[in-house]
């Protein structure tokens, strides 16, 4: 029970960082194989049955932009932060970092 | 590459349709990426089992084109009961169950309100939704519940082969249509002489209770037969391969769409298609051609809209490409 609670809330608590994960990872263009290989080689393994899906919802929020282009001889879907994005990244990134704190504060105090 | 064209080929299968194109063919670029990677890791090509290897990780078909739905929805009370993977599923099949069960009652809540009372007659409405729900509910928490089991269970090696002719359809498929269609005409031509074919044993029961097709019905049914013959017809010349394909396409759009205009005429200009003695027969003798009009223009509706977005999606342009760069 207490191994599916923590699976449960493991996923709940990587699901947003993800979405923040791959709008930092996007600053710089990348297609679905590069984008993925670039979170790994940080250390943020991700499915891909999950990314390729997250970034299309991405796109239709607006955070994103694509655009089909061929490189090595083949077409490839570029994705890389739209306008929107870059702002909505931008207050992400502040939320983050507040909670951050917040959480070192408790979690500093409950140690002293 | 065979097996990845195959398993594309199941992914798309649950894409909605669309997107579909370009879904998997961004899929097939990764996926394309992901093999020259790891070949170029190991200096050498892939083998079958590595490549099956690579495909079951990447995730079953139905999981894969599930996470690709409208909405990243679930269904949820306080634990997630069915997730996005099979939630769009979830959707579908209570959306349909439904709008079946709608349809039939919106018909049959006036006579059922007539006999019972308003308020027994919205409940006798209400109950069967209900129970569906629960039902579909509880078949799709269940399957939720074993799905990482179930899903995972898949073998690429077992995909179905790839279709080489999808848009011509497999040439048993036309003899099949053919003689259905056959079928089917000279059951409808034969029907009015002899009752049996249409009730079965229960056409004695109509020498107890007499009962005939009002004769304006008669010319509706003629044009259906006539409209069967025509589709008779195209099917030989289809079954032949005489028609080019896009021929044969336009010209079963126009019979459809025939077909659709016959029913939504027997629907709102001929409401009483069978006259009794007994008037509590002809009701619901009535009552039951209006259900199979109504089934038959739902039908009839569903494939002129179908053939049409396929029509829409021919003439749109695939994804669009841009050259240079990187």
């Amino acid at each position: 029970m207490n191994e599916s609670a923590f699976e449960n809330l493991k996923l709940e608590l990587r699901r947003g960082c993800l979405v923040l994960a791959v709008l930092a990872q996007l600053r710089v263009e990348h297609y679905g194989y590069t984008l993925r290989k670039a979170l790994a080689d940080d250390g943020l393994e991700i499915e891909e049955s999950t990314l390729y899906p997250l970034l299309r919802r991405l796109e239709t929020q607006g955070l994103l932009t694509s655009e089909w282009r061929e490189e090595d001889k083949r077409n490839k879907r570029f994705y890389r932060l739209s306008k929107d994005g870059k702002l909505v990244l931008k207050q992400l990134l502040e939320e983050w970092q507040t909670m951050g704190a917040s959480l070192g504060r408790i979690l500093w105090e409950q140690k002293v | 590459m065979n097996l990845l064209n195959r398993y594309l080929q199941e992914v798309s299968k649950y894409l909605p349709k669309a997107r579909r194109e370009d879904i998997v063919a961004e899929l097939r670029a990764n996926i394309l990426s992901q093999i020259e990677d790891r070949e170029q890791e190991l200096g050498r090509a892939l083998t079958d089992t590595e490549l099956v290897e690579m495909l079951q990780h990447h995730g079953n078909p139905l999981m894969v084109a599930g996470r690709y739905g409208p909405h990243n929805l679930g269904l949820a009370f306080g634990i997630q009961l069915i997730g996005p993977e099979l939630f769009p599923y979830y959707r579908t099949v209570l959306g349909v169950i439904w709008g079946i069960s709608l349809t039939v009652m919106a018909v049959a809540m006036p006579i059922i309100a007539r006999t019972v009372g308003e308020k027994v007659a919205l409940g006798r409405v209400l109950l069967p939704l209900a129970v569906q729900f629960a039902v579909t509910t509880v078949i799709f928490v269940l399957l939720d519940r074993g799905k990482g089991h179930l899903l995972n269970r898949w073998d690429p090696g077992k995909l179905p082969a790839l279709k080489t002719d999808s848009e011509d359809g497999p040439n048993a498929r036309r003899i099949f249509n053919f003689i259905a269609t056959a079928v089917g005409a000279l059951w409808l031509a034969l029907a009015p002489r002899s009752p049996y074919l249409l009730l079965g044993p229960a056409a004695i029961s109509l020498e107890a209770v007499p009962m005939k097709l009002m004769p304006e019905w008669m010319q509706f049914y003629w044009a259906i037969v006539a409209l069967l013959c025509f589709q008779l017809g195209l099917q030989f010349l289809n079954l032949l391969r005489l028609l080019p394909r896009r021929g044969a396409q336009v010209a079963d759009l126009i019979l459809k769409c025939a077909g659709l205009v016959i029913g939504i005429l027997l629907l709102f200009k001929f409401p009483n298609y069978v006259t009794s003695p007994y008037p509590d027969v002809a009701e619901w003798a009535n009552l039951s051609f209006l259900i199979c009009v109504i089934v038959a223009v739902a039908i009839g509706l569903f494939a002129v809209v179908r053939l049409l977005l396929r029509e829409r999606r021919a003439v749109l342009p695939g994804p669009r490409v841009a050259h240079g760069k990187s």
